[in-house]
Order: structure tokens, then C-alpha cells, then sequence
């Protein structure tokens, strides 16, 4: 027994010396099998990334432009410079903490696809309480703000929860909806009650204790560049959301219910009450970019102020596998890509909207993880006539 | 001042508005009958928009652009298709990808042959299909205006809609089309027990509900607004899904479910003329669609059960 692991360990693959069909066959297989999937599961990332660049270019060449010089303007736009850096780590701020919202209810088993409505919640929660605690330090200012937002996206996100809790109503469609009617409220107080005065419809400008400071003014050795301290702030929630996933009830519960409700349910974990908690977790953190996007970017708010940073959420969640540290790497990428955009367009006249593309690309191959699966097992199979193909 | 709203034109405009709606729920319907949950029907819809507009104006040719809105349409409901249906992905996931994908390559194509993003130039748009003259005074004359108003003032999509919703809950009840189809969604395990093809079922689900979103887009464009403006759909797809729950997924049912949208939408474009009378800020009634699908899916009607097997990919043994 002792000799056959020692020999499995040095000579992973099957050899022929195991019979076919016996117990000992079956087991190794599923050994080399599971380590074939968790390298599959580690790579599909990477590759559904560069197989979206290669659909994005088919795009560009029918455009009858030079993908080469799209995707280096896009490059030089987002990691060209310091000032390019800065602008990349900007745009990833609320796409982290958006996409750690979208990536914690996908690990409940909730789809927030209405993060987006959250985050305008939060933001005007942000404009709103930002202009009322002038005067205090930012000591006491930043944090209350920063508890407003995200208090503005819990509640935001509470009705389609207690919704689905309840009713079992789809939350897809509750928090789209409660999206569109979020929009209609910023829109309807911008242009209202909290009109500034001026001809453009937008909110008072936050005083200068409410708003969060450059990431320069933290780190003097960094050159100025718009970027702000939101983006430390959401790499510390990307440590807060790993610790409560891992280590506390709230995380156990809400991974049992997504992973499997009847089994949590019949565990004695309350399927109701962890949908709810778990939504408005996720809804809290949404807010919490739209309270970023005010403190550090705008200043106030306006309508319209955020053009589907949520959505683009759901992109980071996906492509991130769920994982929070995987969600600060693949807000960076989107953040990159965004801040590319621009550079991309102006130098290689491309439209910026190549960027929706690459990332609903980039979705479908994550779905359709089995494309990438299958088209490696392909591979292997043409390699060596080996069982594990059928 | 209720003389003044409650016109036969609300009604109408109130039907119209709700047509992209309509269409597209009960093709949703026949969708999620099969088992396939479809949330990319928003982007089916846009695309469809799109291929309408874009097609009308090279060609010159609104029907041609009719059929490219349904070809365009189910090509991309095709992918949705062969996601879900063969790779087994998140159909919720996959449906987010299309929406996303038919934002990007609208708005691509948009700037890539129009030269600029927003809007494109306008085309004629498709007239009503009948012109009779409205009723004189009395009695009898604002019947029959009630009458042509709300009955005879379409547009030939939005008839060809109430035909198919009408045709498409007849094929589901009284075919044998229909029975294998509630099967797939119900139990798909035992179709394919007695030899019904769960895949091929759902295919063709999954295609029809993608050229009623072709016809929806191209209803809304060509006969409607006359321009495609980018991201235009403004979630109507997601309205067409709750419309189709609120109508028990029954083809006919989310097309009556939808006027109650249209409804909401009409009434919201009326109230807005009247906005010196009634002080509340438009933005109150622009909310009223999406407020009206939250009230509706919290189950204002009771809880609504959908088909067991809804969402859930199927894996053919052999």
C-alpha cells in the first residue's frame, strides 16, 4: 500500500500496470482529473482575457483600424506613466468595491445585478451628509460619510432582499428595477431639493473636510495624480469581505446558502434571514463606491454620475471567480481598460466602446467555462490517447 | 380633468407603449416554459433596434429592416442558446454577457458607421394599417371613435404581436409542440425518458423568444420612434421578464400583463402635459413602469410559481 502512494506521488498519471475499471484506476483518475481542473479553473481567467483581446481585434480590423495600435495606445493610456497609473487606480476604486458587492452576493447565491442602483444610493447619501458635516475634522467626517453610503446601499438593496426572502420574487429583477428608480431619485434631487444654485443640475460641492485626500497627499513619494486614498480604503474591504467569508457566522452562513440551501437549511441556517443579511452586505459595499466615487472624484453629485460602474461590478466579480483579492486584481484590469479607453480612441481611433465588448466577452467565457475547458482537453486528447479525454 | 386623461388616445398609446413589451414577454413565456431562463432579452431587444434602424437606412426598406431585427435578434439568442443550453453555463451569467455584448457592438458599429455615438438619422416610420375617418357627435359617433382609436390605430407589428401572443398559448395548450415544451421546463428528465429532445426543445424555445425580441425591437424603432438611440431599450427587457411572471408564464397572459406596463407608461407621458395642474416632479411618473414591476413581482396578485426545472441546464445521458 505504502509503495503504491509513494509511487502515485513521483508518477501523478495513470500507468498501465492498474487495471481498467478497478477501484484503484477510478481513484487516480479522479486525482489527475481534479488537478487538471484546478490548473483549468486557475488559467480560464487568463485565457477568456486574451480570447477576448483576439475577438476585440476582429472587431477593430472590420473596423479597418490596427488592433496593435489600439491595444498599446490602450496600454500606454492606462500604465504609460504615473498620471496613467493614477487614473487607472481611480476608475479601479469603485469597480473593487462593486465588484467585492456583486462577488459576495454571488457567493450567498445571490445575483445583485442592481448593484449599480445601490451605488447611486450611496452616493447621494455621500453628497447629502457630506455637505451637512462641514466643519468637523475629517477624523470624524470621512468615517460617518463612508457609514452613510454604505448604510444608503444596505437600505437600497433591503426591499428586493426581504422581496426574495419573502416572495422568493427574482432579485435579478428587483434590484434592475430599484436600479432605474434610483436613477429617477438622484435625477429628480439634482434637479430639485438639492439643486445647487447655477445652470447645471448638480448638488453643493462637498467641503474640503469631506472629501477623501490624493493618494499623493498619503504617500509623498508619488507623483499628483487623481487617484485617492478610496483605493486603500477598498483594498481594506477586500481583506474585510476575505475575514467575514472565511472566519466569521455571517460568511459560514452566507457560503452555505449559496452553496447549497436545502443542506443549510436542514444545518439549521436560517435561508431567509442570511438572504437578507447577505444582500444588504452587498448592497452596503455598492454604496460604498458610489460614496467613493462623490468623496474622491466629483465632489457632488449630478445625474448620471455613474454610467454602469455597478454592471462593470459584475464583470469584476466574474472574472475575479469571486475571490475579494481576485476582484482588486480584476478591478485594476477593467480600471485599466477604462482609463485606456480614451487614449485608445483619441490615438488609434478606435471607439471606446471595444471596452463593453472585451468585457461581455470576457463574461461569456467565464460562464461558458467549459468552452476553455473543453478546448484544453482537446488539446491534451490530440497530445496523448489518454482516458481522461472521454 | 379625468375626461381630459381617460381619452381613447390613452388607451391606445397605452397599447403601443406597451407593444416592445408585449412581444417580448411571450416570447419570454415560451422561454422559461422550456426551462431556459432568458435575461439577455434586453439585448436582444437593442440588437434588434440596431439591425431595424441601421438596415432601413441602407436599404431604404422598413421590411427588410424587420427582417434583420429578427435575424440579428436570434442570431444573438442563439448564443444565449448554445451557452446555456450545451455548455451548461449560469444562464442568469450568460444573459448578462449578451446585454453587455449588445450594448458594446451597438454602440461600436453605431460610431463605426454613423461616425458619431447618440443617436442615428431618422427613418419614415411604418404607417397604421388602416385610416378610417374618427365619429361624428352623439352617442354613436364616440363609439365608433373609441372603437377605430383603440382597436384600429396600429401599426402592422403591433397586430402581428397580438396574433402570435394569441397563437403561441394556443400551440402551447392544445399542441403536441406545446405539452413536450411545459415538459421540458416541468420535468426534463422524463421527456427525455419518453424521446423528447431536451436540447433541441430548448433551442428552439430559446430562437423563438429571440425573433419576438427581434420583432419587438424592430416594432419599437420602426414604428415608434424612427431613430436608434444608444442603450434605448432603457430596461424594457427586464420589464418583459416580470411581465411574464405576472402572467403565470402564459404567452397570452404576459401580453395582458404588459398593457398594465403600457398603461403605467402612458399614463406617465399624459400626466406629464398636465404637470401646471398636478405638481409632482416627472421624474415620479418616469419611475412609475419600474415601480409598478416591483409591486407586481412582490406578489400583489399571490405568489407565482414558475416551471420546476426554470434555470437549471440538463445533462442528456448516453
Amino acid at each position: 500500500m505504502s509503495d503504491n502512494d509513494s509511487r502515485s506521488r513521483l508518477t501523478p498519471s495513470v500507468e498501465p500496470d492498474v487495471t481498467p475499471g478497478t477501484d484503484e484506476f477510478e481513484k487516480r483518475l479522479a486525482a489527475e482529473q481534479q488537478s487538471v481542473d484546478r490548473t483549468i479553473r486557475i488559467a480560464t481567467p487568463f485565457i477568456s482575457v486574451a480570447i477576448a483581446m483576439l475577438i476585440g481585434s476582429v472587431f477593430m480590423l472590420l473596423a479597418g483600424k490596427s488592433p496593435v495600435d489600439a491595444y498599446s495606445a490602450m496600454f500606454q493610456g492606462a500604465f504609460g506613466s504615473q498620471r496613467a497609473i493614477g487614473e487607472t487606480l481611480l476608475r479601479a476604486t469603485p469597480l473593487t468595491f462593486a465588484g467585492l458587492a456583486v462577488a459576495y452576493g454571488f457567493r450567498a447565491g445571490l445575483f445583485n445585478i442592481g448593484a449599480e442602483g445601490q451605488l447611486f444610493m450611496g452616493g447621494l447619501a455621500a453628497a447629502f451628509v457630506g455637505v451637512q458635516l462641514a466643519g468637523y475634522p475629517m477624523g470624524v467626517s470621512l468615517p460617518l460619510i463612508l457609514i452613510a453610503g454604505a448604510i444608503a446601499g444596505a437600505a437600497w438593496a433591503f426591499v428586493p432582499a426581504l422581496l426574495k426572502a419573502r416572495i422568493g420574487a427574482h432579485e435579478v429583477i428587483t434590484t434592475m428595477m430599484f436600479t432605474y428608480i434610483a436613477r429617477y431619485i438622484v435625477s429628480w434631487l439634482v434637479t430639485g431639493p438639492l439643486r445647487a444654485p447655477g445652470f447645471v443640475p448638480q448638488t453643493v460641492e462637498l467641503p474640503l473636510t469631506s472629501r477623501l485626500p490624493k493618494l499623493n497627499e498619503i504617500l509623498p513619494f508619488l507623483q499628483p495624480t487623481r487617484a485617492h486614498a478610496g483605493f486603500l480604503i477598498a483594498v481594506a474591504c477586500a481583506f474585510v469581505v476575505w475575514f467575514i467569508l472565511r472566519y466569521t457566522t455571517m460568511g459560514y452562513e452566507a457560503r452555505a446558502v449559496g452553496f447549497n440551501q436545502m443542506a443549510a437549511q436542514g444545518g439549521g441556517i436560517s435561508v431567509a434571514s442570511t438572504t437578507i443579511k447577505s444582500l444588504c452586505f452587498s448592497g452596503a459595499l455598492a454604496g460604498l463606491a458610489g460614496c467613493a466615487e462623490v468623496m474622491g472624484v466629483h465632489y457632488r453629485l449630478f445625474d448620471q454620475f455613474s454610467s454602469g460602474l455597478g454592471f462593470t461590478g459584475i464583470a469584476v466579480a466574474l472574472l475575479a471567480k469571486n475571490n475579494p483579492f481576485g476582484v482588486i486584481a480584476a478591478a485594476i484590469l477593467f480600471g485599466a481598460m477604462s482609463a485606456g479607453a480614451g487614449t485608445m480612441q483619441l490615438e488609434a481611433d478606435v471607439s471606446q466602446k471595444v471596452v463593453y465588448i472585451l468585457q461581455a466577452v470576457i463574461i461569456f467565457l467565464i460562464a461558458a467555462e467549459t468552452i476553455v475547458t473543453w478546448t484544453v482537453q482537446r488539446f491534451r486528447r490530440r497530445k496523448e490517447v489518454s482516458p481522461l479525454a472521454a | 380633468m379625468l375626461r381630459e386623461i381617460l381619452t381613447p388616445e390613452l388607451f391606445a398609446s397605452a397599447v403601443r407603449l406597451a407593444t416592445p413589451i408585449a412581444i417580448t414577454a411571450a416570447g419570454a413565456a415560451i422561454c422559461e416554459r422550456s426551462g431556459v431562463v432568458n435575461i439577455a432579452l434586453e439585448g436582444l431587444m437593442l440588437v434588434a433596434s440596431f439591425a431595424a434602424v441601421a438596415t432601413t437606412l441602407l436599404t431604404g426598406n422598413v421590411w427588410l429592416g424587420v427582417a434583420a431585427a429578427v435575424l440579428a435578434a436570434t442570431t444573438f439568442a442563439a448564443l444565449h442558446a448554445w451557452a446555456s443550453i450545451n455548455l451548461r453555463s449560469d444562464q442568469v451569467v450568460s444573459g448578462t454577457a449578451i446585454n453587455l455584448l449588445a450594448l458594446g457592438v451597438t454602440g461600436f458599429l453605431m460610431e463605426t458607421m454613423f461616425g458619431h455615438p447618440g443617436s442615428t438619422d431618422s427613418v419614415q416610420t411604418i404607417p397604421p394599417v388602416f385610416d378610417f375617418p374618427h365619429g361624428g357627435p352623439g352617442i354613436l359617433g364616440t363609439i365608433w371613435t373609441w372603437i377605430d382609436v383603440v382597436f384600429l390605430s396600429y401599426t402592422p407589428l403591433v397586430y402581428v404581436g397580438m396574433f402570435l401572443a394569441v397563437f403561441l398559448t394556443w400551440a402551447m395548450y392544445r399542441t403536441r409542440w406545446g405539452l413536450r415544451l411545459r415538459a421540458l421546463g416541468e420535468h426534463p428528465r422524463a421527456a427525455d425518458t419518453v424521446g423528447v429532445s431536451v436540447l433541441g426543445g430548448r433551442w428552439v424555445a430559446v430562437l423563438i423568444s429571440g425573433a419576438m425580441a427581434g420583432l419587438a425591437g424592430a416594432n419599437l424603432t420602426l414604428e415608434q420612434v424612427g431613430t436608434f438611440t444608444e442603450n434605448m431599450t432603457n430596461g424594457r427587457g427586464f420589464i418583459a421578464l416580470a411581465a411574464n411572471i405576472f402572467g403565470r408564464w402564459v404567452p397570452g397572459g404576459a401580453y395582458l400583463a404588459s398593457l398594465l406596463f403600457g398603461f403605467a407608461d402612458a399614463l406617465q407621458f399624459k400626466l406629464q402635459l398636465f404637470s401646471d395642474v398636478i405638481k409632482i416632479p416627472p421624474q415620479f411618473f418616469l419611475m412609475l413602469p419600474y415601480l409598478l414591476t416591483v409591486i407586481v413581482l412582490a406578489g400583489v396578485m399571490g405568489r407565482a410559481v414558475g416551471p420546476a426545472a426554470v434555470g437549471k441546464p440538463y445533462k442528456e445521458k448516453g
